[in-house]
Parts: C-alpha cells; structure tokens; sequence
C-alpha cells in the first residue's frame, strides 16, 4: 500500500521540479519539436476520425509536426494511461472522450488514471449526438408510444448497446431509470456495427447510438429513428423530435471527444494548444467534413470552461452507474 | 445486359493506370505480410490508412482491398513451406501443404494454392456483382441464435480435421475454447483469467498463439533432427502442377469456391470456417481419406479457393449495407469515411464507379496475384535447400519481430515463446494444434452468441430449434457426430494412426 500511496506523489513531484526547470526554458519558444496526439482507440473509429480531421490545421498552426499514435486497449484505458505518464511539457496530448473520462473511472474502480487529477483538460473538439433506433417491425414510432408499449410488456423488450460499459447503454439506462420501464440489456462487442446489424435484421428491438452509425440506415427505410440526444433537433434530420422535446430532459448528453494534457503542463502550453484548436476547428472544410458524419465541430472558450464541463459530466454518469447498477459485479 | 453496362463501368475504373497501380501496390503488400508472419491486415491496413486520404476514394478503396486479399494468399507460402500459418485462415492449408512440401512437392503445393484462390477470386467476384444485394439481405437474417448452431457445426467439423486420436482432437479443441476466455467478459464486464495483467484484458491474439506453436515449436521440434533430416526437403521434385495433378486439383478448388463464397458473407469467423469446412468436406467426398494429412492436394486446393473466396465475399455486408463483417471492414469503413463516403445501401446508387470499380478491380487484382506469386513459386521452393542454422533463425527472428509489431508489446514475444514450449510438448504427445487455434477462434463466438441468443430469449433454450436456420445446422451437427461414431469410420481411423505412429 505505502509504495502504492508514493509513486502518485513521487510524480507529482517530478511533475513540480519539471514544471519549474526542464520546460520553463522550452516554454517561449514551445513547440520546438514534433507533438504526438495519443488516441486510445484504433484507426478508423471516430476518435480517430476527428483526429485526423484536426491534425493538418494543428500542425500549421503550431509550424510542427502533429503525430497521431493510436494505443487502443481496455476500452481506451491503454492509451489513457500511457498519456497521463507522459511528460507534461505539451509535446504528448491526449485525445480524450466521455468514455475514457467520465464513465470508465466510475466503471472501473481499479483505474489507476484520475482524469480530474491526471490531466488538465483544454477543449472539447467534437460532440456526436446520439440517436434512439429501432427496427422498422418495432410498433413504437417514438419515445411516448415505446414508454406505453414496454410498459404493458415489462422486462420483454431488448435493447442493445456495444458494450456494458458503454456510453449507449448508460443513456438507455436513464431513459429506462425516468419511465420506469424493465427492459433486457443485449450488450455487443466490436462497436456499433454488429448491434446495428441485428437491429435491422431484427433479432433486437432497440438501441441507443451515435447518429454517425445509424443516419444512412435511417434515411434508407432500414431503421425507424425514435429520438435525438440534443437540446435541437439535428439539421440532417428535421423530422425526428429530440428526447428533450418528448420529456425526457436526463436524455440530453452526447459522445464527445476533447484534448487534455497530461497535470503540471505549464500555462502558457495550454494556451497555445488552446489557440490551434481554434484555429484547426474554424477551418470549413472540417467542420464540413464531420458534419458529413453527423459529428459538430465545436471548442471550449476556455480550459476552464471544458474543466466545468467535464466535472458535471463525470458526476452525471457517475450517479447513473450508482443508481442503475451497471457496474461489473 | 445491366451487368454488362456495370461490369464495364467497374473496368473502365479498374483499368485506369493509375487505379492499377495502386491495385498492384496493394497486392503486392499484401502477400508480403502474409508471408511475414504476424504482420497481418488489420495493422497493416491501420499503419496506411493515414496514406489513403490524399488518394481519389477509388484508388484508395481498391489498395486497400489488395492488401486484405493480398494476405490472404501470401498467408499460404509459409504454412506450405515451413508450416507456419501467416494469417488464421491459413493454418487449415498448412495440415496438407506443409507435408506436400515435405515430400518435395514445396512447389506444386504452392502451384495449387495460387490457382485454386484465382479460380475463387474469379468467382467471388462475379457473386458479388450478381448477387451482392440479395446475399447481404440473406445475411442479416442469421441471427445469435443461427450463429451459435453454424459454429458448433464448425466445432465438431474440427474433430475430423485430426488425422489421429478422436480423443486428442477434442481435448485439443477444449484447450482451444479455455484460452479463448481469457480477457475481458462482453456480458458483465468482469476479467477472466487475467491475473490481473491488464494486457491480458482484450484477450491474447491468435497470431501470438500461432507464431508460438507452429513458428517456434517447430523450431524447436527440428533441434532434436540431426544433420541430412534437419535440411528440409532434399530434392526439389515436381514444380508445375502436370495435367493429372491440375485434374485432381480442380473439383476440390470447385467445391471450395462455392462454399467459401456462401460463408463469406456472413460476419465473424469467414474465411477461417470457410477454410477448414472446405478440408472437412473434401476429406468426407475422398476416396482416399486416409491421406489427409499427408499431402493430400484436395487437402491444399479446397481450403486455398475457401478462404479467398470468403475474404472477398465479406465485402458484401460493407458495400451493399454499409455493415461491417470483420475488423479489416470497419477499417474500410473508416477509411471511406475520411474521403467523406458513408457505406451504406446509397454507395451503390450514388457512387456506382466506386462500388463498380472495386469488384473489377478484384478480379485484376487476382490476375495480377497468380502473375505475381507464380514466378516466385521456384524461389519459395528453393528457400527449403536452406540449412537448417540459416533458416531457423531467420524463422525466430521473423517470428518475434511479428509478434511484437501486434501491439508493440514484449509480453506478447514473451507469451509466443512460451507457446512455442506448448506446441514441442504437443508434438511429443502427438496432438495436433490446428484443432486447438480453431477451439480458440470458435469458442469465445460460440459463448458470444449462446449468451446472446438466450439474452434475447429471456433464457429459452427453445429458440435454438425454432429458428429454422438454427435447427438447421443442429440438425447437420447431430449427422455428423453420427458419422464420426459410425464403427466404419472410426477402423479406417484407428489404422491411420497405428500407421503413424508406426
């Protein structure tokens, strides 16, 4: 235990000599050498779709090479972890998102990352909202008429999600919470895909998931769209009313992606990331680019205004997973 | 005459030089990992995704598809030559063509391999330009239920993979379906057999397993050989497959077309059930079932047309539904996405040069395959006269860099050489590992989708013969465990053994 109790603070303590020696001298002319994004997921996600949607305008605006590493693993902890033990001299940034900071510490007690603790977060850069689907067999046509039929048929209804830990789980886990509905989780492994999949052929009745894995499915007749996570309905999609508008207000909450550098990273630093995601994400061709993919290209005016954020969100989910158990027993 | 006006449009793309070139870049890459162990698609895929971007969509799509394909026949050259399988799906063509190879016969095995997946890459690519959207709809029929009754199907298929003991084949395939829970459980999220190594958490890769068994136990198997035994093949006979050869090569390469073809399209383990349901079958329809395992070159021909067949046929849930059915076509995915193109049932309408495109370049890029590997079959096959101090080595080496470059992680070469311990003892007990890596490959999608199926059943069993497709291939298991226990069977079995063991 006591060994355990020292290596945080022997590095916070490295982490305060460096911050007062090594990079101060590094500080003005910041960056000097090339800059690795860690992405805890693989290539081809969307962690790592907006990565690279966002490397080119980072890298110009800093006049330095934005290196992209992907480190997936354990539900991006892998990658989670070897950025929170990286220098925090602004050359190792990290690619955050509402599943590595703010569900998995509540998920995983035995995470020796705390994102509060470990990282200093700078911005949000993309927020992809959620889509409640159904298979085109299902009667329910939206949130109201899904509430009616669960209810009469209590514990029959399935629903899937990628994953028990998921973000997409956890929102149909409030959802059931507030109408007081039993249903039956089918969790997936693999992403979205196979879920969606067995929703279309209708093997599954339901599911909460990004509308990125789902819009082009809508569109085509091959799945029924019940709601949208967002405070407005989404442009691509006029017709679908949110889950706000339906009377659900717990079911607005979105997968985002942010940036967050690794604790003791000096001010100025910050800033500076801070001014290139700006930069990167007001270039029109990228925020075209995601909203192709259903994804919002946005930033925090502050890091302080992303620290905020993040300390609701992790509470929000936190309580979720306290009050509706999804914890692994 | 439609398929006439697409197929020309597809070509008119596929033909353009420089869709070609990056049509034989991406062939060309592809055999080159699949003849280097442990460097698979997935990650190779992943390294040049970020490349892909600057190209038009097509180029892009169709290197990439080269790759995946690509793999799939290099994958082949070392299970024949050295018995070690470079993808999973080879391991199957490693049972025949590692012995045809040591008969001398390194040459025509690799003639047949390269032949028999040209014949299925021709194939495949006129199903997908018939019959893409129809297969696709067949496909999202099979639901948890129907997949868990086709891979216990393949499960006790994997018995009659064995040329020896019964009871060694399944005990083998238990071990398979043991290391398969190890990791990270989908249902309740809690970790099994971890030992508290969170590496451990995504589960041990097949490639570490193989590379451990086959690449390194063979290594070791052959340190015990001395001097003219240890050299590997000692005269090179037969390099060109001769008429009678291509004769008995032929209603095999048939049979494995069609049925790779058909298993393709459905998610999950492709080509790999495709591949040994091939040699099982072929081993089933032979006359002479007795030399299975001993160079049989149906045993080398179906399963080769098998697993290309499938890996091209999977790419019909991603083209005409936009649903990926392995993790090289989320990566496609993914890669279509950056271009701005979002798979789905519209690419097909509103992009037919692209859809189109593709499946031309499939079959050119199979014509430019057989070109490729042809030539390179005397080289490969000369690699054997080798002695043993060189070749072994450069095996090790390739081996652990392979290894390694999975996760860029040291316990996985650690993890591959204490396999390759496993795979010497399992040669002196003589168990046979293939059934093993297909106990490990089937087994966590078997719980996947039992635990699944009765999830959605609320816990009734039943729905595992109410389900026509389900009842279907319960119905094919049950006959065929008759056919393994059938006495006839069981003395033609018991005499090949005492033979090899003899």
């Amino acid at each position: 235990m006591k060994t355990k109790q020292l290596i945080p603070l022997l590095g916070a303590l490295t982490a305060v000599v460096m911050a007062a020696t090594g990079p101060a001298a590094g500080q003005a002319n910041y960056p000097n050498q090339p800059i690795r994004v860690i992405v805890p997921f693989a290539p081809g996600g969307a962690s790592d779709f907006v990565a690279r949607l966002i490397q080119p305008g980072m890298s110009q605006f800093l006049g330095q090479q934005v290196v992209l590493e992907n480190r997936a693993g354990a539900a991006g902890n892998v990658g989670m972890d070897v950025a929170a033990r990286a220098a925090p001299d602004g050359y190792t940034i990290f690619l955050g998102n509402v599943g590595t900071i703010s569900i998995n510490p509540s998920l995983y007690p035995e995470l020796t990352v705390k994102p509060e603790k470990d990282f200093i977060p700078i911005s949000i850069v993309a927020d992809t909202p959620g889509i409640l689907i159904a298979g085109t067999k299902f009667p329910p046509n939206n949130a109201k008429e899904l509430v009616d039929y669960a209810k009469a048929r209590q514990g029959k209804v399935n629903f899937a999600s990628p994953g028990s830990g998921s973000l997409n789980r956890l929102e149909m886990e409030i959802f059931r919470m507030n109408a007081g509905l039993d249903m039956n989780h089918v969790p997936y492994k693999g992403g979205a895909g196979p879920a969606v999949a067995d929703i279309i052929g209708g093997h599954v009745e339901l599911m909460f998931t990004t509308i990125s894995s789902a819009i082009q499915h809508v569109k085509g007749g091959r799945l029924k769209a019940l709601g949208v996570t967002m405070k407005e309905r989404v442009p691509a999609m006029p017709d679908v009313p949110t889950m706000l508008e339906q009377g659900f207000p717990a079911n607005v909450s979105s997968s985002w992606q942010g940036v967050l550098v690794p604790a003791g990273t000096p001010r100025p630093v910050i800033d500076k990331v801070h001014a290139a995601l700006k930069e990167a994400l007001s270039d029109p061709k990228v925020v075209a680019r995601m909203a192709e993919a259903g994804v919002i290209a946005t930033t925090n005016k502050t890091p302080e205004e992303f620290k905020a954020y993040l300390a609701e969100d992790a509470k929000k989910w936190a309580d979720v997973i306290k009050k509706t158990g999804a914890k692994p027993e | 005459m439609d398929l006439f006006n697409d197929l020309a449009l597809g070509f008119s793309v596929a033909l353009v030089p420089v869709n070609l070139l990056y049509g034989f870049l991406g062939v060309l890459l592809g055999t080159m990992i699949g003849v280097l162990p442990g460097l698979g698609p997935v990650a190779t895929i992943s390294i040049l995704l970020p490349f892909t971007f600057g190209l038009q969509p097509q180029a892009a799509l169709i290197m990439l598809a080269g790759i995946y394909y690509g793999a799939q026949y290099g994958g082949s050259t070392t299970a024949i030559l050295v018995n070690l399988p470079g993808e999973s799906s080879s391991v199957i063509t490693a049972i025949d063509g590692n012995q045809m190879a040591r008969k001398g016969q390194a040459g025509l095995a690799l003639a047949t391999a390269a032949l028999a997946s040209f014949l299925a890459g021709t194939f495949a690519t006129l199903v997908i330009a018939l019959a893409a959207p129809t297969l696709a709809e067949v496909a999202l029929q099979f639901g948890p239920a129907d997949y868990f009754s086709l891979m216990v199907f393949g499960l006790v298929a994997a018995v009659i993979l064995a040329h020896g003991s019964v009871l060694k084949a399944i005990g083998m395939i238990v071990a398979g379906m043991l290391l398969g829970t190890v990791g990270i459980d989908v249902n309740t999220s809690v970790p099994r057999f971890t030992f508290g190594i969170p590496q451990f958490g995504d589960g041990m890769d097949f490639a570490v397993i193989a590379m451990g068994i086959f690449g390194i136990g063979e290594t070791i198997v052959n340190l015990e050989r001395t001097g003219a035994t240890r050299v590997y093949m000692q005269k090179i006979k037969s390099l060109w497959p001769s008429l009678q050869d291509l004769r008995a090569m032929l209603p095999p390469a048939i049979r494995g077309t069609l049925l790779g073809s058909a298993l393709g399209v459905l998610p999950g383990g492709g080509p790999v059930l495709a591949s040994f349901s091939a040699y099982v079958l072929e081993k089933k329809l032979s006359r002479h079932p007795e030399n299975f395992g001993k160079g049989a070159i149906e045993g080398v021909a179906g399963p080769e047309a098998a697993n290309n067949g499938a890996a091209q046929t999977s790419f019909i849930p991603l083209l005409t539904l936009g649903l990926p059915s392995n993790a090289v076509m989320a990566l496609m995915i993914g890669a279509l996405m950056m271009q701005g193109l979002h798979p789905g049932p519209q690419l097909m309408r509103d992009k037919p040069e692209l859809f189109w495109g593709l499946v031309a370049s499939m079959w050119t890029g199979n014509l430019m395959l057989v070109i490729l590997n042809l030539p390179l079959v005397g080289m490969w096959a000369k690699m054997l006269t080798m002695p043993y101090r060189f070749l072994y080595p450069a095996i090790l080496i390739i081996c652990c860099v392979g290894v390694y470059s999975i996760n860029n992680s040291a316990l996985d070469v650690l993890i591959a050489a204490l396999f390759g311990f496993v795979g010497y003892l399992l040669y002196r007990l003589q168990c046979e590992p293939a059934p093993l890596l297909l106990g490990f490959i089937l087994g966590p999608l078997i719980e996947e989708n039992l635990r699944r199926a009765l999830v959605i059943s609320h816990g009734d069993p039943l729905v595992l013969v109410q389900r026509p497709i389900s009842l279907t291939f319960l119905a094919l298991t049950a006959v065929l465990v008759v056919v393994l226990c059938a006495p006839m069977i069981r003395s033609t079995r018991d005499k090949v053994f005492a033979e090899e063991s003899s």
